[in-house]
């Protein structure tokens, strides 16, 4: 059977073509790292409310993106929520012990993230750290609520 | 003849939905000749055929081939048994996606593993044979009809087979490309020691070259023997056929009410 | 009365029929030993239906990109909420819109052609005379197509989906001036690889197996005549793009319905 080069070679062109376009939604559309666990390390930090967040948010620090947020879990001796966070490597024994880590929203209806403000404390977190002051999200129907009971109360 | 034939169809009975096409028919093909098989068209020749490739199950009956009952074997030796036969169809059937060469050298590709040079070689011969050895570059659409069908034929006989169909090969041919084939089924019997069944409608072309004949009528044989004994056979149906009379116990009428009483309108407007 | 209860249980076994042949038929094509030919007949499929259905694929992906983020930004820009645009563009592509429109254009595009070449083999009895060579045109005819046909329509999909997100792109940040940061930025936060892109794959391959397959069955099962290739050609389009359609809500609902 005669063979033809050409046809091989759009084929072949073509399946390349679709594996990095597979690459491309991974690596651009979700967002994957090829990071090697080394490359990060972990903070926990305990919210009363985390209003929406989900596992996969950003962590900023002064808007900058420095980490994600890998799971979110009940913390069954305080009863409020932990949520692991996951930093660049770089930053381990940088960020000062009463660093602060607050739940901010994009936009009035955007995504929710957390926002990491650092503090003045000479002792630095390190790897499995917790984050001791925390800012929960806000949510809307509290805001209102207080708003509203202020109204009265005035 | 003392050899038992290749080809035995014992009490075949065949029907396509309500209509019956075969009932109980008896064929014997001996070996190394020229059976024709012939009958009006729709008569299902090409049905029997078909029943003897083993490509279609007979509802009764068996068709034993050089002892082998095809409707038994399994898949795989249904397959097996098939390199032993060729078929040429009534349109050719070359793959239309494959050159004239590729076409006869398929059969050779995919049951041998023989060198490539050999393959060229012997798809050069069998080219040779039909005649057509300068064609082997063209497509088969590139071909005309009595063309084709010598690739096909080209193409049946590639692996050597004991047994050849021949379904229609006259049909739609100019006298030249009749006269050819004709040529060319006689020759290559001869030559190659095949067995060979020619199923047709074309009379003098068929009987000119068969050494059997059996008529197929009505889902049986209506009339078997050699070429001579048929032309003269007493049986009007036969004779009807083999001399191409328009009218007779086929008759000339699809079945109708009487033409007086019809064109009155006697029986009511359907 | 009973005649058309008799006619419906008529219709029913028909149905019923027809499926199991077509059962059959997919199980015998699709267990093959794959052989250095078959790979090159693969191959020649892979370019029929793949390589010469790109074009109509990524063109008709860039539109709907466009069409979406255009469509999108100006919903999203009542709510203040315009940085959500790449997150909605990517989401509705890659869960919904790809594999669907893919596999429905693909039917069109690659299923009727393989409906009207597989029947045009069976009307001029090269299906049988292979048969009658000793070849299984299950293996050499349809088993081919039918792979060819399960990887062409996802690696199209994947296509879609990179020029529907970059169409989007195109139109929000170049045109209506959405924060290129927020477009990608929005978008990575909120695709999950496995959640999102992946299931949209799952989905692509369930449709890409469903539409081959009822294409080359209706080219095998056709009446071999001219009016039979043309009828099982539009029974191609048709049963492939309602099945496509069913599928994908039973699909949906199984993956991101929140039912598990």
């Amino acid at each position: 059977m005669k063979r033809s080069k050409t046809m091989e070679l759009g084929v072949g062109l073509f399946m390349l073509a679709g594996i990095l376009g597979l690459l491309f939604l991974g690596l651009r559309v979700s967002g994957l790292t090829f990071d090697m666990p080394g490359d990060t390390f972990r903070l926990e930090a305990n919210f009363a409310n985390i209003g929406s967040l989900k596992p996969r948010a950003r962590v900023t620090m002064s808007g900058v993106t420095v980490g994600r947020v890998t799971a979110i879990e009940l913390d069954r001796d305080w009863y409020d929520a932990r949520v692991i966070l996951e930093l660049d490597a770089e930053l381990e024994g940088k960020l000062a012990r009463d660093t602060t880590a607050a739940i901010l929203t994009a936009g009035l209806l955007g995504e929710q993230y957390i926002g990491l403000t650092v503090g003045g404390d000479p002792e630095m977190l390190v790897n499995g750290d917790t984050i001791r002051d925390t800012q929960s999200a806000l949510v809307l129907e509290e805001l209102i609520q207080q708003f509203v009971s202020n109204m009265v109360s005035d | 003849m003392i050899e038992s034939p290749l080809v035995e169809v014992k009490g075949l009975h065949f029907s396509r939905g309500e209509k019956t096409i075969f009932n109980g028919v008896e064929l014997q093909i001996p070996r190394g000749r020229i059976t024709a098989i012939m009958g009006p068209s729709g008569t299902g020749k090409t049905t029997l055929l078909k029943l003897i490739g083993g490509q279609l199950t007979p509802d009764v009956g068996r068709v034993l081939i050089d002892g082998h009952d095809v409707h038994e074997l399994s898949r795989k030796a249904l397959f097996t048994l098939r390199r032993r036969m060729g078929m040429l169809f009534q349109s050719g059937a070359l793959f239309s996606d494959l050159s004239v060469f590729e076409n006869v050298a398929f059969p050779l590709r995919v049951h041998t593993e023989l060198p490539e040079a050999m393959i060229r070689d012997l798809v050069l011969m069998k080219l040779q044979a039909v005649g057509l050895r300068g064609a082997r570059e063209l497509m088969p659409a590139e071909l005309s009809g009595g063309m084709a069908r010598r690739v096909a034929l080209a193409r049946a006989i590639a692996l050597d087979p004991d047994l050849v169909l021949y379904d229609e090969p006259f049909v739609g041919q100019d006298p030249i490309s009749k006269g050819v084939l004709v040529q060319l089924i006689k020759t290559l019997n001869d030559a190659l020691g095949l067995t060979s069944v020619v199923v047709s409608h074309d009379i003098p072309e068929a009987l000119s070259i068969a050494d059997y004949v059996y008529v197929i009528a009505d889902g049986q044989v209506m009339a078997q023997g050699t070429p001579a004994s048929l032309d003269v056979d007493e049986d009007r149906r036969v004779s009807q056929f083999v001399h191409g009379e328009p009218d007779g116990p086929v008759p000339f009428h699809y079945p109708a009410p009487e033409f007086f009483r019809d064109i009155l309108d006697l029986e009511g407007r359907p | 009365m009973i005649a058309h209860i008799l006619n419906l249980g008529r219709r029913g076994c028909d149905v019923l029929e027809a499926l199991g042949r077509s059962g059959l038929f997919l199980a015998q094509s699709a267990v093959g030993v794959p052989s250095r030919e078959g790979w090159y007949l693969w191959l020649r499929q892979m370019h029929f239906v793949g390589v010469l259905s790109i074009a109509i694929v990524l063109v008709s992906g860039l539109f709907i990109g466009m069409v979406l983020a255009l469509q999108g930004y100006t919903i999203l820009v009542d709510f203040g909420a315009e940085q959500a645009l790449g997150q909605m563009v990517a989401l509705s592509l890659l869960r919904e819109l790809s594999p669907v429109v893919a596999a429905l254009l693909f039917a069109g595009r690659a299923g009727s052609a393989l409906t009207a070449e597989i029947g045009l083999m069976k009307a001029t009895e090269q299906l049988t005379s292979m048969e009658m060579i000793g070849v299984d045109p299950l293996r050499r005819v349809v088993a081919p197509r039918l792979w060819a046909g399960f990887v062409a329509l996802p690696l199209l999909t994947i296509g879609f989906s990179v020029v529907g997100i970059y169409g989007g792109y195109l139109v929000g940040v170049e045109w209506l001036g959405v924060f290129e940061g927020s477009y990608w930025g929005g978008m990575q936060s909120s695709v999950a690889f496995i959640g999102d892109v992946g299931n949209g794959m799952i989905k692509s391959m369930v449709f890409a197996l469903v539409v081959t397959w009822i294409a080359v069955f209706q080219g095998y099962d056709l009446v071999p005549t001219a009016e039979g290739i043309s009828r099982a050609t539009t029974r191609t389009v048709v049963y492939s793009s309602l099945a496509v359609l069913g599928l994908d809500f039973v699909l949906t609902a199984v993956m991101f319905g929140g039912f598990s």
